[in-house]
């Protein structure tokens, strides 16, 4: 199957996204984000559709919304953003809005089911270097602030009584989650974007307690979770995001299982 | 080493209501000063604006050391320690290690969280998630903490609280040790006078607009006064009680 460009492009732009997506969702997890990426890939959902309306670049579409939308996530303050009704409300409003973009816009279904549900086999190799150029963007970003971000997600009240400006670290965080969201989109689609950045960091604190250990774990399964959906989806055409989403889910029920067993264990002894 | 810990008037009121009024105090270098009071004096207000975390209306802290920033230590009154984000004691503990933005730590750093993992009898804890600890040893994690910044100056927020006369000997025994060691100046919030008597060297008896500062005898061994200030809480909390059962509620709230 790597005789094909096409799939060769899939496999370096899936790998990557991979890592990038398993890494940002061990924070995503520690901060109790994950509606809010969910509401982000969303608010993405409409930048693209607003992209292919106004004809520019998706790309651009994408980060400007969901930047955007972080921002005033940030404003709104994140605690209050996770319990509030609120993010239903921008959430749906969001996806109405990307359909009235579409609509307006006269778009094919296509390129709709595209925008929902990723597309593998469209990766051209310009589309490559940007996702090289996101994702190394990303990831030192992420590594440079890794010690500050690492003690505001795990244990916020000791982050602020060492003084650490945990408001930056928290807007900071949701513009990284705003780009590496943007860049995912792409791939595989506005709907998968939020199991990917999740699942496989849920999954990962199951089997272990290190924080370094989660980030491998994580990414690991992410990356095997994309292997998997680009080989299976090669073989049987069945659409690729739902074998990434079943090998996630799979590591997820399997990880709930070695838990419990773990704290049976942990128990007797 | 901290050179001294002084409060000017300090004054802080949340909507309107003053909690601290005109406080004063100093604090020597190397001392344990226990602070004393019942609940709602503003204690834990005070650690607060010491840190930074709450800007007074009024007033000044100083703190001063020898050619650099004070590092401040703090072990706060409460923390939700997420059952679903178990993480290991080794890794809470490392999070206090931010001095440096490389993301692998250094040889020192390393050598400085075994050190202090041995310290505090963490060691054996290691691989634990924090969730599963028992309160004492959850303390001497927090404890830990808080001293690989190797802090000047340590606050503890009730840190005894909550356990039993062994672990509150132990984990005082290791802060005793720490000020010994690197002579660290702590301000300890303590409710158990036993404690107190062991242990500080110098107290802050507080209660709303009333502080005494003075050393352990003169203060712990005036009865009337001590009364006076816990009792006048005392009788709050007895009126209160009686007003909620006057009111034909005592059933609800007695089932809560
Ligand atoms: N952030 C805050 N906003 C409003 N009121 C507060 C805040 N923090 C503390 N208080 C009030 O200040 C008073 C003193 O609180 P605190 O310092 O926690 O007392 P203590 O630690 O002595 O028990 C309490 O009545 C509390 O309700
Ligand atoms: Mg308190």
């Amino acid at each position: 199957m790597f005789q094909y460009d096409f799939m060769q492009h899939a496999f370096i732009a899936g790998t990557l996204i991979a890592i990038m997506c398993g890494v940002i969702g061990v924070f995503i997890i520690a901060r109790s984000l994950s509606f809010v990426a969910h509401t982000i890939s969303h608010i993405g959902f409409a930048g693209a559709a607003f992209a292919a309306y106004a004809g520019i670049d998706p790309l651009v579409g994408l980060l400007a919304f969901t930047l955007a939308g972080s921002v005033g996530v940030g404003q709104m303050g994140v605690r209050m953003f996770r319990r509030d009704a609120s993010i239903s409300v921008i959430l749906s409003l969001a996806l109405g809005l990307g359909i009235l973009f579409l609509s307006l816009g006269n778009i094919q279904g296509n390129y709709s089911r595209t925008l929902l549900f990723g597309s593998v086999v469209g990766i051209d190799l310009q589309d490559i270097w940007q996702i090289v150029a996101i994702t190394l963007f990303v990831l030192i970003a992420l590594c440079a602030g890794y010690r500050w971000l690492k003690f505001d997600s795990f244990d916020q009240v000791g982050a602020q009584a060492a003084g650490l400006p945990i408001r930056w670290i928290s807007i900071g965080f949701l513009l990284l989650m705003a780009v590496a969201t943007s860049v995912t989109i792409q791939i595989v689609g506005a709907l998968l974007v939020f199991s990917l950045m999740t699942v496989p960091a849920a999954a990962a604190r199951l089997y272990t307690q290190s924080i370094f250990g989660m980030i491998l774990l994580s990414s690991l399964i992410a990356v095997l979770s994309v292997w998997f959906g680009l080989v299976s989806g090669y073989y049987t055409n069945a659409p690729v995001s739902f074998f990434i989403v079943a090998f996630d889910a799979v590591s997820y029920f399997l990880g709930i299982i070695y838990h419990r067993l773990m704290e049976r264990r942990r128990a007797v002894a | 080493m901290l050179r001294r810990v002084q409060i000017n008037d300090l004054q802080v009121s949340f909507n309107g209501e003053e909690i601290l009024k005109d406080l004063s105090l100093d604090v020597s270098p190397g001392q344990m000063y226990a602070i004393i009071g019942p609940n709602g004096a503003g204690k834990s207000t005070l650690l607060k604006s010491i840190l930074g975390l709450i800007h007074p209306q009024h007033g000044e802290i100083v703190l001063s050391c020898d050619q650099k920033k004070p590092v401040i230590g703090y072990v706060p009154q409460s923390r939700v320690i997420d059952d679903d984000m178990p993480i290991c004691a080794r890794d809470f503990i490392s999070l206090g290690q931010v001095s440096s933005f490389f993301p692998w730590p250094s040889r020192r750093e390393k050598r400085i969280l075994h050190e202090m993992m041995i310290f505090t009898d963490t060691d054996r804890l290691a691989k634990k998630p924090v969730g599963k600890l028992s309160g004492g040893e959850r303390q001497r994690v927090f404890l830990a903490q808080a001293l690989v910044r190797h802090p000047d100056l340590l606050l503890l927020d009730e840190s005894t609280a909550n356990l039993d006369p062994d672990a509150q000997t132990r984990m005082m025994e290791l802060v005793k040790k720490a000020v010994h060691e690197w002579g660290v100046t702590v301000l300890f919030i303590c409710h158990d006078f036993q404690m107190v008597r062991a242990y500080a060297d110098h107290i802050l008896l507080m209660t709303r607009g009333y502080y005494k500062t003075g050393d352990v005898q003169s203060i712990l061994d005036d009865q009337a006064m001590l009364k006076n200030v816990f009792q006048s809480s005392f009788d709050e909390g007895v009126t209160h009680h009686e007003g909620s059962a006057s009111s034909g509620l005592s059933v609800s709230a007695s089932s809560r």
